[in-house]
């Protein structure tokens, strides 16, 4: 470690720094010091090294005391943590505790967060689906947000790209509505999903299709995947320990190493960033303030290009906070837009049912990964009474059905006896909602957090939109599940489930062709200070249902190729 | 109704070790720690409870393995102060109705009168009595099934399959 003199302004200059370390920012970190660029990397949370940092990685079964289960006193702590459904015994120190990091919810919003080296990448689902021309083409389709500045020619050269280096597993399906990608071997599908795959392309004529879903996982690595140092998934299914071996992507076992062993990176963690510097005579940033996490003190960093990667709510933050004659209202925000036209995905409902069926058979070993149903609705043209449509992740296992009746050695014998019950699928919606200028998040008047950064407020809500939507995945899934002969189908809305509990949110700093209906050109630069590029989920002119993280990694990539041309051309 | 969703719990409890991944299962008495929630002779009581739901037979019970410090310890933590003062009171429960009915505490009843104490506070009318007896079975299945010697001798457990196959014949 060099030794780093905090006075020299040189020592603090670099040519690039990036804001956050989760799976854009490893992403930027990667390419601009593939480009040569000096790149200072700032990171809110604490450093996690991969391997030595995933400290319940190679924990046996038996070595948590409680199941997986939180305890109560920590539940009761973190009410909003708690509701994640991976806040467990195994994962819950990769996730923000309710008290450190309070925001205001004016509507109930429920913000997961990952605060340390490789963000939410350590945590992540892994679904990795390639967003379609129709995905792209739906504001301007169908009149809502704002007209994307880019479509899916634009992005799927670097949709194969970061491909290639995360690793991603899948079937070439062939489908206009969710384009092939550059694929690994793909996980199988249960012989009770491959029925429904089946019937659904009799009933409906292939216009439902029921697909393995592609997910970022090394089910076959190419050598430039041992390059990384990472191996093949071993199907432990223990992903939001921290893989050990690299099985899945994240920052921390691809991006980050890679970058570090271009010697032009620093990594710089428990650095809380309070805004970006907005110099008036150049008319460009210049920098940012950093809060150290720990003592408090207020350092500057320089460079000439800022790549923000905090997280779609955190950089929706920053920027608001970035205060200047210039921009009174937050960094860029000429157009009074930031913040606002905040969406998510509408994960709120599911639905179960049975199968009598395969009765000889089950599954063995671990995927991680399901099958997946790509949106049906309102695709190609607009068919419904609501705008946008669902896709939906579906999953099968066997149950086990042994008396559990009675007690002593009987029960105990049937305890072990593996008596298979029908087979038991379930679904989980993944709405798209449509971006609302009433949707929206600000910062406090008054209140700050332990670094005297502003709390951010959110008034983000299901509409009327989102409640149709429910009802006919209800509907079309009954239906679908039905003609497909199983039984037992049950929905399970649950309207308590604040947004957010998705962990999709995007938007407030949107992508599109005017500065004045939008805050981001067609290559992530704020449209009035083109040095700072916004990669990160905050940029998302609409959501549409795919799993977004490989959106974002394609997006970081083609921007920071941009970015580099820009300053060799002198133009940043 | 209160039964029978205590009865769909305990399926849902097992069904989730084949469902959920391996990490939410498991636990040995080294990874408990001391757990004291219960006077000395309460818990030797609530020993001989776990041992009359799943007996030493060719393989370990319930005491042996020790599952009824994890069930102290999953009360304890995870279910609150109403819960952990219900399990002490259906403690005193259990040796009332096996007073009443042998004039015995219940650790000295021979398996079979145990048994009938146990089933008869299973139909118990008082819902009190009712949680207590589903609650304490439960994790007492749940406790027995995912130790480190039923994990390891008995479920054949792996932490990295390295595969997965959707379409196996069961094995007759």
């Amino acid at each position: 470690m060099a030794f780093i003199n905090i006075n020299s302004i040189k020592v603090r200059t670099f040519d690039a720094i990036v804001i956050g370390s989760g799976i854009s920012g490893g992403w930027s970190a990667k390419e601009l010091t593939g480009l040569g660029l000096r790149t200072l990397v700032l990171e809110r949370g604490r450093d996690v090294k991969h391997g030595q940092d995933y400290p319940t990685a190679m924990k046996n079964p038996w070595e948590f005391p409680h199941l997986g289960q939180m305890p109560q006193s920590v539940r009761e702590a973190n009410p909003i943590a708690s509701q994640c459904y991976a806040f467990n015994e195994d994962a819950a120190h990769f996730f923000v505790k309710d008290a450190e990091h309070p925001y205001i919810q004016e509507k109930p919003f429920s913000w997961i967060r990952g605060y340390q080296v490789g963000g939410k990448s350590l945590m992540w689902a892994r679904g990795t689906q390639r967003w379609s021309q129709y995905d792209f083409e739906g504001p301007a389709r169908d009149g809502f947000a704002v007209e994307w500045p880019i479509g899916y020619k634009d992005i799927a050269p670097w949709y194969s790209y970061v491909e290639k280096f995360a690793g991603i597993s899948g079937n070439k399906d062939g489908l206009p509505q969710l384009p092939d990608g550059e694929f690994l071997p793909p996980h199988e599908q249960s012989c009770v999903e491959k029925h429904f795959s089946q019937q659904m392309a009799k009933h409906y004529n292939n216009t439902r299709p029921v697909i393995i879903g592609r997910c970022a996982h090394l089910t076959k690595p190419n050598p430039i995947h041992h390059e990384q140092g990472r191996g093949q998934c071993l199907n432990r299914v223990l992903c939001q320990r921290g893989c050990p071996y690299g099985g899945y992507f994240s920052s921390n076992s691809s991006t980050l190493p890679w970058a570090q062993k271009t010697g032009k990176m620093t990594l710089k963690p428990d650095s809380v960033v309070h805004s970006i510097i907005y110099d008036e005579q150049k008319g460009k940033a210049t920098g940012v303030r950093v809060i150290d996490a720990h003592t408090k003190e207020m350092t500057e960093y320089y460079a000439r290009i800022i790549f923000l990667n905090a997280s779609t709510l955190n950089t929706n933050l920053i920027l608001l906070n970035s205060k200047s004659r210039r921009f009174p209202n937050g960094l860029g925000n000429d157009s009074g837009l930031l913040g606002k036209y905040i969406a998510f995905h509408n994960f709120r409902t599911t639905i179960s049912a049975e199968y009598e069926g395969f009765s000889d058979t089950i599954t063995e070993g671990n995927r991680p990964n399901g099958s997946y149903i790509p949106r049906f609705r309102n695709v190609f043209k607009q068919e419904t009474d609501f705008l946008r449509g669902y896709a939906a992740g579906f999953g099968s296992s066997r149950m086990l059905n042994n008396d559990l009746s009675g007690f002593g050695a009987d029960l105990k014998a049937n305890l072990t006896a593996k008596k298979y019950g029908n087979w038991r699928v379930s679904s989980h919606m993944m709405g798209e909602t449509i971006p609302k200028e009433s949707n929206y998040a600000t910062l406090d008047a008054g209140l700050t957090d332990a670094w005297g950064v502003p709390l951010l407020k959110l008034s983000v809500a299901y509409d009327d939109n989102d409640e149709k939507m429910i009802v006919d995945f209800h509907e079309q899934m009954t239906e679908m599940l039905t003609v497909a002969g199983f039984t037992n189908i049950k929905t399970n809305d649950q309207p308590q489930k604040a947004p957010g509990l998705d962990i999709h949110e995007m938007g407030g700093v949107r992508m599109g062709k005017d500065a004045k209906t939008s805050l981001l050109n067609k290559w992530n630069q704020l449209h009035a200070c083109k040095n700072v590029f916004v990669t990160d989920g905050a940029c998302m002119t609409s959501n549409s249902t795919q799993n977004p993280s490989l959106t974002y990694m394609a997006l970081t990539a083609r921007a920071a190729d941009y970015a580099g041309k820009e300053l060799r051309k002198g133009n940043l | 109704m209160k039964r029978r969703s205590a009865v769909k719990n305990l399926t849902l409890a097992v069904a989730g070790l084949v469902s959920l991944p391996a990490w939410a299962s498991g636990w040995s008495s080294a990874s408990l720690g001391p757990v004291a929630s219960l006077t000395v002779p309460e818990e030797s009581l609530l020993a001989e409870i776990v041992e009359t739901i799943i007996p030493e037979t060719d393989t370990p019970g319930a005491k042996s393995l020790k599952v009824h410090q994890f069930v102290m310890r999953m009360i304890t933590d995870c279910y609150g102060s109403a819960v952990q003062g219900n399990l002490e009171k259906g403690l005193l429960t259990v040796d009332q109705v096996a007073n009443g009915a042998f004039n015995k505490a219940f650790s000295n009843l021979d398996t079979r009168q145990r048994t009938d104490v146990l089933t008869h506070l299973q139909k118990a009318e008082d819902p009190a009595t009712q949680q207590f007896i589903s609650l304490v079975k439960n994790l007492t299945i749940r406790g027995y099934l995912n130790s480190e010697y039923v994990q390891l001798n008995l479920l054949d457990y792996k932490m990295a399959p390295g595969f997965y196959h959707g379409c196996v014949a069961i094995e007759s």
